[in-house]
């Protein structure tokens, strides 16, 4: 018998936590701030080799010849990888819908600027960047598709080979009555929208080491990548290899928000790797590549959506029309994106009747990747500021409006139109503790006051949620062959060593949320030790439990699960083993405060270390059926999940954190700029293992997410070139971007997540870009002016006021 | 993302640095701070067959008096324009200014002349050069020259620098004591690039109503720093009121020679010239006010 | 010969000298010459401010320098923070207890520029410490934990 997985803090097996909940002191820190971790790029070893990739210059052109002799004569470059040896050893790289994607290196053209073409191996990266200057193409330049809305005519040149379109998803899901809803609304509301495309940007950028040993075939694979059993099908299906020949060993990440999956980069190595019959050979991507060439762009979309109301301001249905240009290929699972709306078609809102349709386009540009938060942030913006576009026009504060068609408290869980579930949540009285920190009424009293002084000061308050792990059951609806699943496991391996003291084996790498930081909180409570008792490590891909890794905000629900479900297999292997020492039925026995003991009868009891020794120690007096072996392995899988219909409906994710954001902007009229005077932030994830972290997280993604109203944008000019292929040029957020922001707390503890956690680690950048945008609209508003495109740079606003100053000289 | 070969020289003497650059004719790239060559060596878009560091060279890092205003060695820190009393007593818009400049980590390595011999059009040095009327001083291995700022600077990260030529010295008269200055900047980040920038000089009559001198130099507004002249005019011998520095500001907006980019179009970054000229004059009024 | 140089350097006040290519960055140079791999790379065209060291006692960033203009120069890098022993620097426990880092990649960078920032200016503003971190790019903070660590920092290096 396993004891129940404890829904709360209160209910681990101790008197009172001791670190879960609390700001326990982080493990990975000492390392990390000394130095002394060991990222990718720092592992080197003797006669390790360095790639370097040439890429296309070209966003649509035939590659007509390529020669490199020249290159393969540099002193210290040990092999030349082209296009002809990666279609004869790979398939194309992997990507849902199938069949969408094309191989690592261009072949016979290449589809946007930066496409690998071809990869050196050299003694060292100055000398493969040397021998890349010495490689001659020939290319025949074709006309470049970069315009997604007309990418679908028939008129649009074929971006791959082998297709009649560049249309690679086209679906549309329509739930409840949305026909009536419109027709019975009082209000219509319709407006579009245009998000641009930006990535996550993680400090380090990506590498691989890769050593493919002809002799007894194995392929090893190290570097920052995350995931390695979601990594792994892609490298069985483009390299044709076996799965049990791959080990992957992950090193600690510097960031990922998405991007470390890298799975293409990963296949183009291990391929150099073939061809040096068992080099090892490092690729460190740098800046410039990161910017151009992974795939890790997203969300380049053009929004059409109605909203439909009644008078009293009740959300009556929703119409979306969305699309999004995927780049060149539909890789990996980045059509995942404009599914996960999917499960919050209605952010925190009931709306009963949706019509959502998404259109993936091919065009000339970098593939879009994963990236934190997985395409909803501009969901979430779009309703928001149809949200407040329809309060005005009905006449009332939209706070009122929210408040109406928020999903009550009593309702939860929720199950949404599309079928998804909502934990919990009590948005009601999130949002007024937002209004009531943030001092909402003075708010709009300054406000008032700077406007009659001619001052654009504006306010945005938005609410959204953050659905914790989701999946495959939403990639399903994009390759049900492959993704007709419920699960994502995550597994651990927990033992006790010779001398008492707890391992805990994870899948999961470090990669800044203290993964391993708050295994070990978990732990230490769970079985009474001392955190400096606990290690914790990530193994190996062949080492590892069934993993899914860091996806979807999944740690603190899956890592808890698979963290408590171990700590309860071992505590009832060790109870049995207590029950020989105590002399009692192992039915008596339980562990409270690190003691095992029996039931009801006070006095002898046995610490964790003592009962884990004396079974090591003593075989020969355990009951039948126990080993000397005090260890425990637990895989956990999303409780209640399930594949969805044909028409979208099923239940994708398990928690529904929510957020309610509060920004407070100043516009200068005359430039444009953008000042933030207030940021304060609700969030509700439910029980916070360690409230330092959540904040930090929380924090960050609210800094990420005003680069991405204010700031990042990759831009393509017409011919499918990228302007901002340097730091230069793209914009991260500094300190001095990003405001000095409030956060408070709210929670109601998930009923389905372990220790009533919900996910939050993509956290603020769901609603962030919704509260930056609409308090620049709410400023501008008195100018009748409306901007509809992010980010919201001070030249949009400037043209914009522009726009507008002009029709006033014109009436 | 690393810079092809190059052959490297520390030369411990201007004279030998000048020798080497006269050698090796048009192929050679001097290194002060390298906070721009080196970006760009590292993307492989500057690819000099010689790389002269003049770090070496002790007899060109120095910040000194001369005549009432300050010389500036060729290897001098822009974090100096920060730290030295000397600036801050002769020169202290220079001090005002740095602040505008890139990073404390930039301006520890990055220098005062090679920003103007760098010549970058949005860059906050060369225009503070053409406002205050520096002076620069060429030296090849035959001469050494002085060319002043309205002719040094030629278009877009083109100077009156020949090759073979070092910017050894520039020079900062110290600008009359009844005057203000005030440098104002827009862009997209705090330490980014001027979208549209400008340094403002003003000083009254003895009366303290009306405008005497002005001076009005923009930056990221053209190829090079540009002083609008006219716009000067529109001040000199008007009332220190909003009306001669919207007059101003009008002027400036025709006066300059912007250029459209992904950051700021050509009209934009008009009107920002025109708002920051007020914006600047205002400044500088109030820092009258205070004398 | 120019093409490769020899450099003396002392780093966290070890004596080292190497020879390499005229073109070897500092960054590669520590990296791979010198072993310390604590200084990351981030962009490699001085923006990012992850490769911050200490030269002669002002940050620096060491992609956008030669590993032959640090000739002579003496060199700290995050590795010379602690001390040998294993206690932390004061500014490396304020970090730590402000949760000023999370994936650590910054970190670095972070921590060598606020070394010099405390030790010229020990009772800098909050204004001042932004600009001075304004240099360095962190994805993961938001910065503000970052600012907290360097405030309770002062506040400690002060006291001391």
């Amino acid at each position: 018998m396993v004891t129940a997985e404890p829904k709360l803090p209160s209910e681990l097996p101790i008197s009172q936590p001791r670190h879960v909940g609390k700001d326990s002191p982080r493990m990975e820190d000492p390392l990390l701030l000394t130095g002394k971790v060991e990222y990718g790029n720092d592992i080197r070893t003797p006669g390790m080799l360095h790639a370097a990739i040439l890429r296309s210059p070209h966003a649509h052109a035939r590659i007509k010849s390529i020669d490199t002799s020249r290159a393969e004569k540099l002193a210290g470059v040990a092999a030349v990888l082209t296009g002809k040896e990666v279609k004869d050893w790979s398939r194309p790289v992997f990507g849902v819908p199938e069949g969408w994607t094309g191989y690592a290196l261009a072949v016979e053209k290449t589809h946007w600027v930066g496409e690998p073409v071809a990869v050196i191996a050299a003694s060292d990266r100055y000398i493969a960047e040397d021998a890349l200057e010495l490689i001659e193409v020939e290319y025949e330049p074709l006309e470049p598709v970069v315009d997604a809305l007309k990418a679908g005519s028939a008129s649009a040149p074929n971006v791959l080979e082998g297709k009649d379109s560049n249309i690679a998803y086209d679906r549309r899901f329509v739930f409840g009555d949305v026909d009536g809803a419109f027709a019975s609304a009082d209000l219509i509301v319709r407006e579009q929208f245009r998000w641009h495309r930006s990535s996550g940007n993680p400090i380090e950028t990506c590498v691989c080491i890769a050593d493919w040993n002809p002799f007894n075939g194995m392929l090893t694979l190290r570097g920052g990548h995350r995931s390695p059993h979601l990594i792994l099908p892609a490298l069985v299906i483009s390299l044709g290899i076996s799965s049990q020949q791959v080990r992957i060993i992950q090193s600690p990440l510097g960031g990922s928000f998405g991007v470390k999956t890298f799975a293409r980069y990963v296949v183009l190595i291990a391929l150099m790797a073939k061809k040096l019959g068992g080099r090892q050979v490092k690729w460190t991507e740098d800046r410039i590549e990161h910017l151009i060439g992974n795939s890790s762009h997203a969300w380049d979309r053009h929004y059409d959506c109605e909203l439909a109301l009644k008078s009293d301001g009740t959300i009556a249905g929703m119409k979306m029309q969305l699309v999004d240009d995927l780049g060149a290929f539909a890789e990996w699972l980045a059509i995942g994106m404009l599914l996960k709306p999917l499960l919050c078609l209605g952010s925190c809102y009931h709306i009963a009747n949706v019509d959502y349709s998404c259109k993936g386009v091919i065009t000339n540009k970098t593939p879009q990747g994963p990236l934190r938060a997985f395409g909803l942030p501009p969901h979430f913006w779009v309703i928001e500021q149809l949200i407040e576009i329809a309060a005005k026009k009905l006449g009332l504060e939209s706070n009122e409006v929210r408040r109406r068609n928020f999903i009550k408290k009593d309702q939860f869980p929720y199950v949404s139109p599309s079928g998804n579930v909502y934990d919990s949540g009590d948005y009601e009285a999130s949002l007024s503790l937002l209004l009531s920190k943030a001092g909402y009424d003075e708010l709009r009293r300054e406000q008032e006051a700077a406007r009659a002084q001619g001052r654009l000061v504006g306010i945005g308050v938005v609410s959204s949620i953050e659905p914790g792990l989701t999946g495959p059951p939403m990639l399903a609806l994009a390759s049900p062959r492959i993704f007709s699943r419920t699960s994502s496991p995550e597994g651990i391996l927990l033992r006790i060593d010779a001398f008492g003291k707890i391992i805990a084996e994870l899948g999961f790498p470090p990669g800044g949320q203290s993964q391993h930081s708050f295994v070990r909180q978990i732990l230490a409570d769970y079985l009474g030790v001392a955190l400096e008792d606990v290690q914790v490590i990530t193994v190996d891909s062949l080492s590892m439990q069934p993993s899914t890794g860091p996806i979807s905000s999944s740690m603190a629900i899956a890592l808890s699960g698979a963290v408590l479900g171990a700590a309860a297999r071992l505590t009832d292997k060790l109870k049995r083993a207590a029950a020989v020492m105590l002399e009692a039925s192992a039915d008596d026995v339980e562990l409270f405060d690190g003691q095992f003991h029996v039931r009801g009868v006070p006095g002898k009891s046995l610490a964790v270390a003592q009962v884990a020794q004396f079974m090591m120690a003593r075989p020969d007096l355990l009951p039948e059926g126990v080993d000397g072996n005090p260890q425990a392995t637990y895989v956990w899988n999303p409780p209640d999940r399930t594949i969805p219909d044909e028409k979208g409906f099923g239940r994708y994710s398990v928690t529904a954190a929510g957020a309610q954001h509060l920004c407070m902007v100043e516009v200068d009229r005359e430039t444009g700029q953008v000042k933030i005077l207030k940021y304060v932030m609700v969030d509700d994830c439910g029980v916070r293992l360690n409230p330092s972290v959540v904040r930090g997280m929380l924090m960050g993604g609210m800094a990420h997410g005003v680069g991405t109203a204010l700031l990042e944008e990759y831009v393509y000019d017409d011919k499918g070139q990228m302007l901002t292929s340097s730091y230069m040029d793209y914009l991260m957020p500094t300190i001095m971007e990003v405001p000095a922001a409030e956060e408070h707390e709210m929670c109601t503890p998930s009923p389905i997540a372990p220790l009533g956690v919900k996910g939050v680690g993509e956290g603020a950048l769901h609603t962030t870009p919704a509260a930056v945008l609409c308090a620049l609209n709410d400023a501008l508003e008195p100018l009748g002016v409306r901007i509809t495109e992010a980010p919201m740079t001070p030249l949009r606003i400037w043209q914009a006021l522009q726009t507008r100053a002009s029709h006033q000289t014109t009436e | 993302m690393k810079p092809a070969k190059f052959d490297y020289y520390d030369p411990r003497s201007l004279e030998e640095a000048l020798t080497l650059l006269e050698t090796h004719q048009g192929d050679g790239k001097v290194l002060a701070g390298g906070q721009s060559l080196m970006p760009l060596l590292n993307m492989r878009l500057a690819r000099p067959k010689i790389v002269v560091d003049i770090n070496q060279i002790k007899e060109l890092n120095y910040l000194r008096a001369s005549d009432g205003g300050i010389a500036i060695g060729a290897i001098a820190r822009q974090r100096a324009l920060q730290t030295e009393k000397l600036i801050a007593e002769r020169v202290p818009i220079l001090q005002e200014a740095a602040y505008f400049i890139a990073h404390p980590q930039i301006r520890s390595r990055g220098t005062i002349c090679g920003s103007i011999a760098h010549a970058d059009p949005a860059a906050e040095l060369p225009a503070l050069a053409l406002a205050l009327d520096a002076e620069m001083t060429l030296t090849s291995a035959k001469a050494a020259r002085t060319v002043g700022a309205e002719t040094f600077f030629q278009s877009f990260f083109t100077t009156a620098l020949e090759a073979g030529e070092i910017l050894t010295e520039v020079r900062f008269p110290a600008p009359p004591k009844d005057g203000a200055w005030s440098v104002l900047e827009i862009s997209r980040r705090h330490g980014d690039f001027a979208i549209a920038g400008i340094v403002a000089g003003l000083a009254l009559e003895p009366n303290r109503q009306v405008i005497a001198r002005a001076r009005l130099v923009y930056f990221g507004v053209g190829a090079t720093p540009i002083r609008v002249k006219a716009a000067e005019e529109a001040l000199i011998g008007q009332a220190a009121l909003e009306p001669a520095f919207e007059a101003a500001a009008q002027s400036a907006r025709q006066g300059i020679d912007p250029s459209n980019d992904i950051h700021a179009s050509e009209e934009y970054r008009r009107a920002v010239a025109a708002t920051l000229t007020k914006r600047a004059l205002r400044a500088a009024l109030q820092k009258l006010g205070k004398n | 010969m120019a093409t490769t140089r020899t450099v003396k350097v002392r780093v966290n006040g070890v004596a080292y000298e190497q020879t390499v290519e005229a073109r070897k960055t500092l960054v590669d140079f520590l990296r791979e010459d010198v072993g310390l791999t604590g200084t990351n790379v981030g962009c490699e065209h001085g923006v990012c401010g992850a490769c911050t060291i200490l030269m002669n006692g002002e940050a620096v960033r060491s992609c956008i320098m030669l590993a032959a203009q640090a000739d002579g120069a003496e060199l700290m890098t995050v590795e010379g923070l602690a001390k040998p022993g294993g206690e932390l620097h004061p500014i490396q426990e304020a970090f730590r207890e402000k949760h000023g880092l999370q994936c650590g990649f910054c970190t670095p960078g972070f921590l060598m520029t606020t070394y010099e920032l405390l030790n010229k200016h020990p009772d800098a503003d909050e204004e001042e410490i932004k600009e001075w971190l304004s240099g360095n790019l962190c994805r993961c903070t938001g910065y503000q934990d970052i600012l907290e660590s360097v405030k309770l920092a002062a506040s400690r290096l002060r006291n001391r």
